[in-house]
């Protein structure tokens, strides 16, 4: 009696856990659906010709695929790639630029907020996190003026300028946190040791917050390529805006090359996206160290 | 006695506290040197707009003037606001947009997290895949979903009339009735990764033992989860959230580049709205009222924002 009852009972928790299991696994697999659906179909698009992309029925597979829409893009001898490239390369230079100043910048205060306990640090600190919660456009006004003032419109210091503001706050928090989860014994020893406390900052604390930095400049990266109002506005001269823009442009002059606006958007997404797979771990980490903490 | 004798100890302290902080300041004033930059950079490009955007909202700016120009008009601005006939439409499009893009991607990516939390064969895969969208620019993914909603060529028509729901292809973003729900379908394919990656963080927060404990006391998974799971989750859940809303609140590309607030205004949210005030009539005066409004607004979000951020921090010192 008390065997038979002992193994049903464990059968029946087995049975139950599974119904939860299937309906995660069911979920997960609409889940991916919904997400992969549209890049497939973008993909799929991409190397469709004009005339294939525009039928009713569309063709689900394309029957004659083809690069041609890529090869355009790429191609510096045509004015559709020259464009392309051109604003390939200004998000390059505009992203990296607030990528290394934002690191510069933010390190030193990420540890000062960390570690010192100067007055008004607590103020100053939420100072920081309130930027978050203003939109955009209640600055773009007063900043365009402001950068007439200081000579930049239609030049990539603007955007630099600007990214860098409105990347700090998030980048100083996601360092906090990994500066919180250094011992500071370490650093104690050093300066036991003779290090003064910028030798103790520099040579201790870096090293080991190298993970922080790198997850910091992605987020500083990706965010800087992806930025559209600020580039939408400051900048006018076709020569230099930056790929959100640009795309814009290209898509306003062609309205029905659908193949090679989705081509554009593939384009436009590699660099973010194989350096967030590539460095997806300590940037994954450094998001929830913030928020989540034991 | 005692809480009269412990309300007494602060004022105590804090009268001579007036000199002594100053000469706190001074002996941390190397401190500052490393918080200096960050200050520096971000009063120019912030306090300053703040302050010129208050000042603009009490003036009129005509279109054929310069800014220089402008006619100061005192609240009238504000008034105009609050009596026109679209700043409603808007305001309720703004909360329909946020309340839904926030509570859907939420539980969404909670759902995702929970799913993903056991280990298994592809789930790093499975992660990557999940998280793509938020990762690529929010310009592709409005043109990605505007070729998907074509309102001849899009594929969610072709696949409704190949199943025999429709005989024609609807029309989403043309149409008053579907515009915002089709855009918050693109907004939340974005965010509910962000959600997704806040709560797996969070769940492995939560201890083992407690969940082995109350599986030993006979609880199933659902009491499981909401007793022992979802309360460790609430800090987390708490900060995403208000991410979230806010991300939302102040979300401008999706609406400006799928529909430009079209049709009728249908798809128009505060910042979209705003945006076109300022840039598309050259209304500076209202525009800046409008942003005004929207601080004030913000500042009630930020009270609650900095209030759970907070609390976090505390209850960090207090372990």
């Amino acid at each position: 009696m008390s065997t038979t009852s002992e193994t049903l009972a464990p059968r029946r928790g087995r049975r139950r856990i599974d119904g939860w299991r299937w309906a995660g696994r069911v979920f997960l697999l609409l889940m991916i659906i919904y997400t992969a659906a549209p890049m497939a179909w973008m993909l799929l698009t991409s190397i469709k010709s004009g005339f294939a992309a525009m039928q009713f029925p569309p063709q689900w597979w394309p029957e004659e695929p083809t690069l041609a829409s890529y090869a355009k893009l790429l191609d510096p001898q045509n004015s559709v790639g020259a464009d392309f490239l051109r604003f390939f390369w200004n998000s390059l230079f505009v992203s990296t630029m607030t990528t290394i100043l934002a690191v510069v910048v933010a390190v030193p205060a990420a540890y000062a907020f960390s570690r010192f306990s100067f007055p008004g640090r607590k103020f100053l600190f939420f100072a920081v996190l309130l930027r978050n919660m203003f939109p955009a456009v209640i600055f773009l006004v007063p900043l365009f003026i402001l950068m007439r003032v200081l000579g930049l419109v239609n030049t990539h210091g603007s955007l630099i300028l600007t990214y860098l503001t409105f990347g700090l706050p998030l980048a100083i928090w996601l360092l906090k946190g990994f500066y919180d989860n250094i011992p500071v014994q370490l650093e104690q020893a050093a300066r036991i040791d003779g290090a003064t406390r910028f030798q103790a900052f520099l040579l201790i604390v870096m090293p080991l917050s190298v993970p922080g930095i790198i997850a910091t400049a992605i987020y500083s990266f990706i965010a800087a390529w992806n930025e559209y109002i600020y580039a939408y506005t400051f900048l006018s001269k076709n020569d230099q805006l930056t790929l959100p823009v640009g795309i814009q442009r290209f898509f306003s002059e062609n309205t029905t090359d659908f193949p090679g606006l989705m081509a554009a958007s593939f384009l436009m997404s590699v660099p973010v996206v194989v350096l967030f797979l590539v460095l997806q771990r300590y940037f994954v980490r450094a998001l929830t160290e913030g928020a989540v903490k034991h | 006695m005692t809480t009269a004798s412990g309300r007494a100890e602060p004022s105590r302290t804090s009268k001579p506290a007036e000199p002594g902080a100053l000469r706190l300041i001074w002996q941390h004033r190397v401190d500052y040197a490393y918080v200096l930059p960050s200050i520096v950079v971000m009063m120019i490009v912030i306090a300053y707009p703040i302050y010129y955007t208050i000042d603009l909202s009490f003036f009129k700016t005509p279109p054929s003037l310069q800014l220089r120009d402008k006619i100061f008009v005192g609240m009238e601005n504000y008034g105009a606001i609050l009596q026109s006939d679209v700043f409603w439409r808007v305001t309720w499009n703004t909360v329909v947009w946020t309340v839904a893009s926030t509570v859907i991607a939420f539980a969404l990516g909670f759902g995702a997290a929970l799913a993903l939390h056991r280990d298994f064969i592809g789930r790093g895969v499975l992660r990557a895949i999940l998280i793509i969208p938020w990762v690529i620019s929010a310009v592709a993914a409005s043109y990605i979903w505007k070729w998907i909603y074509h309102s001849d060529f899009g594929v969610i028509g072709a696949v409704l009339v190949e199943l025999g729901i429709t005989s024609r292809p609807p029309n989403f973003i043309d149409n008053v009735n579907t515009v915002l729900p089709a855009l918050i379908v693109v907004n939340i394919w974005r965010e509910f990764p962000f959600a997704m990656i806040m709560l797996m963080a969070g769940l492995q927060t939560v201890p083992d033992q407690l969940l082995r404990a109350a599986k030993v006391d006979g609880a199933n998974a659902w009491q499981r989860f909401w007793h022992v799971t979802f309360p460790h989750l609430r800090n987390v859940s708490t900060v995403t959230i208000l991410l979230l809303a806010v991300a939302n609140f102040n979300s401008f590309i999706i609406p400006w580049i799928m529909t430009g607030g079209g049709p009728s205004n249908a798809s128009h949210i505060w910042i979209t709205h705003i945006y076109e005030l300022a840039f598309g009539r050259q209304r500076w005066g209202v525009a800046s009222a409008y942003s005004v409004l929207l601080f004030l607004i913000l500042m009630t979000l930020g009270y609650f924002y900095v209030r759970a951020l907070g609390g976090n921090e505390s209850k960090d010192r207090g372990t």
